[in-house]
């Protein structure tokens, strides 16, 4: 199984690379970097790849890891075993009727190998991401109510990210492949924005872009980056604005800049 | 073949283990490395984990492979061999007395390092499962001397000595109840404090409780629900940094409080010097003014934690131009600040490294400061307590008897 990119997604080879040598090591490759450089969309693009599902778990700061491999519902068994009918095709005896299985969950269990993604871990505590990581280093959980053991029958592809808002610990990073994805350059942008707007025209996209890295380095609280990149020139496209833009006054400019202090900043610059 | 590649990543700082080793030898029978730019991305991801190393790693790769002299790569550092993996092959080399103290006066640190690698790496085949001896923790008592004559020197003639050294010392001394705050114990300080009062709303179902409240209730559902179990809370420190009694506890605060740093939902530290008047101090230097009104507007929920001795003139404490306050330049005795304080923090109390059994001697001061805050000492046992104070949220003994407008400053 060998990952090559898609259509819609420009896949650096360097990039390619570590995900086929994760894959072929077993190993959850963490990828960090600026928000807009494609982490997330990394494990979208290697399940469509690879045609492979995707189970995808967006970490909230509440997890605690468990709910990520399998829910049991108590509530839901405790009243059907008040009210409870034959319509709900439920046996209250049973708890498996009451198991449900998270993304990790779901994984393990599935009959093919599957995409995990494991997305914002830094948002959850350093005690999730453990526990978490104990799992997926093993490949099973347990159900704690039944003592039972879920081994998975394939090893996912697990893709984590992080937007580094908070360490991650080291046996978390020695558990894991790393990777930082650095911010494209201008070249690797134009490719980008090539896969998004196959009809863009030279030199709108080149001042467009001279404009974009301009202001990335403007020191910016939240510099514009790839997501904010590919809105401007949507809407560019749509107004049919007209190259050469000039940098004093760029139109849309609240796609690029979300900070009423950077739009100040740069509207006190340019006057 | 690659050894000498891995002392060089060492020598550059970036902590490698045995498991790594043995990770890219099974990347390489899966055929994983297959060029030079496979081999250096395989590389990188075994070896590196942390952003900041990538640059030593490419440097260390491009001399070692390519014979690319960068920015000189510098040769082996001390630093390199306080790592922990090494220093305790070392220590467990010089208990079975393959190496003796006489080797290690002689031995050269690169030496030294080869050994230590043919070790490990020997070993693969049967660490494959465990990777347990190298990796684990361990201190290091080696490398904070004998540089000079490249070797290290093991502190003690003999391990004989050593041992009965060990014994001497009483280490677990430190582990008993009484014991103060200090590096030895502050896995327990830890364990302690991590015992904070489940915060945030009822969620959690409580499924024991709900089944009893559901018989009682004639098998009508009730479902109960109950506080998480999160030590998810805000927690405020203030530290008396003026004192000299306070000095030698400060790192040790400030270290305690970093390693729980997620533990907390918030954790900030402020300063004052013996007595807390209009305001205390984000900087320990206490140049940046961080007022008293300001803290006021906290989240009441917040755990105030004080470390501080107390001891203080009584003037300090008890008149009114004892300090000035900053902002209203109402004269305002710091005792009246500590009560505004402490009723508007129900969770809170006051710490003193000054042992319990020497207050009385010290100041009268420290009682009256524990009149407002309860106040324990920094052992075990009193922070043990002191968190018992802290989830209770004891109530003030008495109200101050003036009220303060500081709100309005």
């Amino acid at each position: 199984m060998q990952f090559h990119g898609t259509d819609k997604y420009y896949l650096n080879p360097e990039l390619k690379e570590i995900v086929n040598i994760a894959m072929a090591m077993d190993k959850p490759l963490l990828v960090t970097g600026e928000a807009g450089t494609g982490k997330t969309q990394l494990a979208f693009q290697i399940s469509r790849a690879l045609d492979l599902t995707l189970e995808e778990a967006r970490c909230k700061s509440t997890f605690k890891g468990e709910e990520l491999c399998y829910v049991y519902d108590t509530v839901l068994r405790l009243n059907d075993s008040r009210f409870g009918t034959k319509e709900s095709g439920r046996d209250v005896n049973n708890i498996w009727d009451y198991l449900n299985f998270g993304p990790i969950g779901r994984a393990f269990m599935a009959d093919e190998r599957r995409v995990l993604l494991l997305d914002e871990i830094d948002k959850t505590d350093s005690d999730t991401q453990d526990n978490l990581l104990d799992v997926l280093e093993d490949g099973s959980f347990i159900i704690r109510e039944i003592n039972h053991k879920v081994k998975a029958k394939y090893m996912p592809v697990t893709v984590i990210t992080s937007n580094a808002k908070r360490e991650l610990s080291d046996p978390f990073l020695r558990r894991c492949y790393c990777h930082h994805i650095p911010f494209p350059d201008m070249e690797e942008m134009s490719r980008i924005v090539r896969l998004h707007y196959p009809e863009i025209t030279a030199p709108l996209m080149d001042s467009a872009l001279a404009i974009f890295y301009h202001l990335r380095e403007q020191g910016f609280e939240k510099p514009p980056a790839t997501a904010e990149l590919l809105d401007w020139l949507g809407a560019l496209q749509l107004d049919g604005v007209k190259p050469p833009l000039s940098p004093d006054t760029v139109p849309f400019l609240g796609t690029l800049l979300k900070r009423t202090q950077d739009l100040l900043y740069h509207k006190r610059e340019k006057a | 073949m690659f050894l000498p590649f891995f002392y060089q990543l060492r020598d550059q700082g970036i902590p490698i283990s045995l498991r790594y080793v043995l990770e890219f030898y099974q990347a390489l029978e899966k055929g994983l490395a297959l060029d030079l730019d496979r081999l250096f991305i395989l590389m990188r991801l075994i070896f590196v984990k942390k952003v900041e190393h990538f640059d030593a790693f490419e440097q260390a790769f491009a001399s070692y492979f390519l014979g690319v002299e960068g920015e000189a790569i510098p040769r082996f550092t001390l630093q390199a061999w306080e790592e922990k993996d090494f220093s305790r092959w070392l220590e467990e080399e010089l208990a079975k007395g393959t190496l003796s103290g006489h080797d290690l006066e002689n031995l050269s640190l690169p030496e030294l390092l080869k050994s230590f690698w043919e070790v490990a790496t020997a070993q693969k085949g049967k660490h494959r499962g465990g990777h347990t001896w190298v990796g684990t923790g361990g201190t290091s008592p080696f490398g904070h001397s004998g540089a000079e004559r490249e070797g290290i020197r093991v502190e003690g003639d003999s391990l004989h000595g050593a041992a009965l050294k060990v014994i001497d010392a009483r280490r677990y001394v430190d582990y008993a109840a009484s014991a103060t705050l200090r590096a030895e114990n502050l896995r327990q300080v830890l364990a302690a404090l991590k015992h904070m009062a489940p915060a945030g709303p009822p969620t959690e179902l409580d499924v024991d409780e709900t089944i009893d409240q559901s018989c009682r209730n004639g098998g009508e559902i009730e479902l109960v629900f109950k506080q998480e179990l999160k030590d998810r809370i805000q927690l405020m420190v203030l530290l008396d940094n003026g004192g000299a009694s306070m000095r030698p506890y400060l790192d040790l605060v400030k270290l305690v409080f970093g390693l729980m740093r997620d533990q907390f939902k918030d954790l900030d530290y402020y300063y004052f010097h013996n007595c807390i008047y209009g305001c205390v101090y984000s900087d320990p230097q206490r140049l940046t003014l961080y007022p008293i009104y300001q803290m006021l507007r906290r989240d009441p929920e917040t755990r105030l934690i004080i470390i501080g001795d107390a001891n203080m003139a009584p003037a300090e404490l008890m008149l009114s131009d004892g300090a000035i306050d900053y902002f209203s330049k109402v004269r305002v005795p710091g005792r009246d600040w500590l009560w505004q304080i402490r009723n508007y923090f129900g969770h809170s109390v006051w710490l003193n490294p000054i042992p319990r059994h020497q207050w009385p001697q010290e100041s009268q001061t420290i009682f009256q400061i524990g009149e407002i805050f309860p106040m324990e000492d920094l052992t075990l046992a009193g922070i043990r307590r002191s968190v018992e104070w802290l989830n209770s949220g004891a109530p003030p003994k008495k109200t101050s008897s003036r009220q303060l407008a500081v709100g309005s400053a």
